[in-house]
């Protein structure tokens, strides 16, 4: 039997089918949380960020061009709440904060270095790299998902492929 | 052409770990809950709906020509058993309330707020109840009327208990840490979470009025009053047999303490408890101090000695909470399990019904 497409899931739960929209939220799921761990940093803000992410793509399901894509649609909420939380949090600089940060010891030993320098990219930077790099999705989706021109988009991968390569340069010759 | 950094990227994401199941099967909750289904405008659905609709005003028309008449005596609503359970409904002069009910959180408040079902381990209504803090699985997060999130937190740990200042620019929360639970203050912006105290026991912490103190119990059973101006601490010293279970401040900045046995209100030279028997809960309503008593013969004290006021609710009180100008109550019979509660002066009035298996473990009332 035919998998259901995307867009047939994304009208049954308009319809208000839950068995449509459990099996869209199952078929995302891992990459929109994936996507905000890698974003995040943390495993406790990925699980908020990506259940606020499916919480309001699911409200606003009634708006979407059911067209175009659903994941970068998705990825898009996910990123920018990211963002938001993330950039609510640097405000707190010199505030304790009760979970720390836990990317490194959750990765294997093998890229630690990478990831690293990774996580002390730009906040704007990072989710440019992680969209790309960590789901997939091309820079023109990207721009789209984060309001940007491509052009933007694809400098801010430049500069952050060429501030990994530094880092991993210098840390090569220490 | 892919550089090295780029392949060790992919390779790097690729190892990124597995969400955790839980994690999903309550997200996967939080989505359905959200979805508003949209109905796809249909052509001969819509000339039956509009068939049937002209049908109904015909006979209306006939029915009421006839009524006028005398020929036809027309009965609208009638008389059905009631029903076992009964939605929350808002306590008549309140600006609202909030139940949990088997892990999952009830709120209803006067803008029209309503939400059912949501898991959640403590929740909160800020004064006039136009927002509800609440702890759920490792977060603490606001709601706003309209179910938007305005923010959410992680908190470290399970958040078991929510106090809102009655300035409502801080939070209070106690979260569940793997040996110990801690206290926190965090703004109602969500912002500016700072950990007040290491070392607490689960009990709600109950603001000053002036939302520059607040009290809460430490670790060693003691209650504590923390000065948020002078960021110092002092023990609330009561003579206290067992260790505090309950604090409550009164309008005028007095601390009432209760353990599991004794309450009193401390004052200057004056901290004997007295004994009331099993208490089940401390708070206070306008410048009532009320004491809900549990043990075999349940009973809400208004004021302390004498007693002015009591309502006997006629079953076990299994959570309690006294706030502004009322009282709410949850009571659980061999029947059913309810909420009750009087507010500004109004009668005692069920508010909430559940079958008797329901339990309800944090009640606000706003």
């Amino acid at each position: 039997m035919r998998e259901p497409s995307d867009r047939d899931l994304v009208r049954g739960a308009r319809r208000g089918d839950r068995e449509a929209a459990a099996a869209l939220f199952r078929r995302y799921w891992r990459d929109a949380w994936r996507a905000a761990y890698a974003i995040t940093g943390r495993r406790s803000l990925a699980d908020d960020v990506a259940a606020d992410g499916f919480e309001r793509a699911f409200t606003a399901l009634g708006r979407f061009d059911d067209r175009r894509p659903f994941g970068p649609w998705l990825h898009r909420i996910v990123a920018n709440r990211a963002l938001d939380l993330l950039r609510a949090e640097r405000r707190l600089s010199d505030e304790e904060l009760p979970d720390t940060p836990d990317l490194a010891p959750a990765h294997g030993a093998g890229d630690r270095s990478l990831l690293a320098s990774v996580a002390e990219l730009q906040l704007e930077r990072r989710v440019v790299v992680v969209l790309r790099y960590g789901v997939g999705m091309t820079p023109k989706q990207i721009a789209d998902a984060l309001d940007l021109p491509v052009g933007t988009v694809n400098s801010r991968l430049a500069r952050a492929l060429e501030q990994l390569r530094e880092s991993l340069e210098v840390e090569h010759v220490e | 052409m892919s550089s090295e950094v780029e392949r060790r990227l992919e390779g790097l994401f690729a190892e990124a770990p597995e969400p955790d199941p839980g994690a999903g099967e309550e997200a996967l909750h939080r989505a359905l809950h959200a979805l508003q289904p949209v109905a796809a405008p249909r052509r001969g659905l819509r000339a039956a709906v509009l068939a049937f609709a002209t049908a109904v005003i015909l006979l209306v028309i006939a029915a009421g020509s006839l009524a006028a008449a005398g020929a036809l005596h027309v009965s609208i609503g009638a008389r059905a058993k009631p029903p076992t359970t009964i939605q929350l409904t808002l306590p008549r002069g309140a600006n609202g309330i909030a139940a949990i009910v088997d892990g999952r959180l009830s709120v209803v408040t006067k803008s029209g707020f309503r939400l059912q079902g949501l898991p959640a381990s403590a929740a909160a209504l800020s004064p006039h109840a136009l927002y509800v803090a609440v702890g759920n699985r490792n977060s603490i997060f606001a709601m706003a009327p309209d179910g938007r999130r305005p923010w959410s937190r992680p908190a470290g740990g399970r958040v078991v208990a929510i106090a809102w200042a009655p300035d409502a620019i801080r939070i209070a929360y106690v979260v569940h840490l793997r040996h110990r639970f801690a206290l926190h203050v965090i703004w109602g912006t969500g912002t500016h979470d700072t950990v007040i105290d290491r070392s607490v026991r689960a009990v709600r912490p109950s603001w000053r009025r002036d939302s520059l103190a607040l009290a809460y119990v430490g670790a060693g059973g003691k209650a504590i009053v923390y000065d948020l101006a002078h960021q110092t601490r002092s023990v609330a010293h009561s003579r206290a047999r067992g260790a505090v279970e309950g604090v409550a401040f009164a309008p005028g900045n007095l601390l009432a303490v209760a353990t599991d046995s004794e309450v009193g209100v401390l004052r200057r030279g004056l901290n004997q408890l007295q004994d009331h028997g099993q208490i089940a809960g401390i708070g206070w309503t306008g410048r009532w101090f009320a004491v809900a008593h549990g043990g075999a013969h349940p009973v809400v004290w208004l004021t302390m000695n004498p007693h002015l006021g009591q309502i006997r609710p006629g079953g076990t009180i299994d959570a309690f909470d006294a706030e502004g100008h009322g009282i709410a109550l949850a009571v659980s019979t061999p029947n059913s399990t309810r909420v009750i509660a009087a507010v500004s002066g109004d009668n005692v009035r069920t508010v909430f019904q559940l079958p008797r298996q329901a339990a309800i473990s944090d009640l606000q009332l706003g």
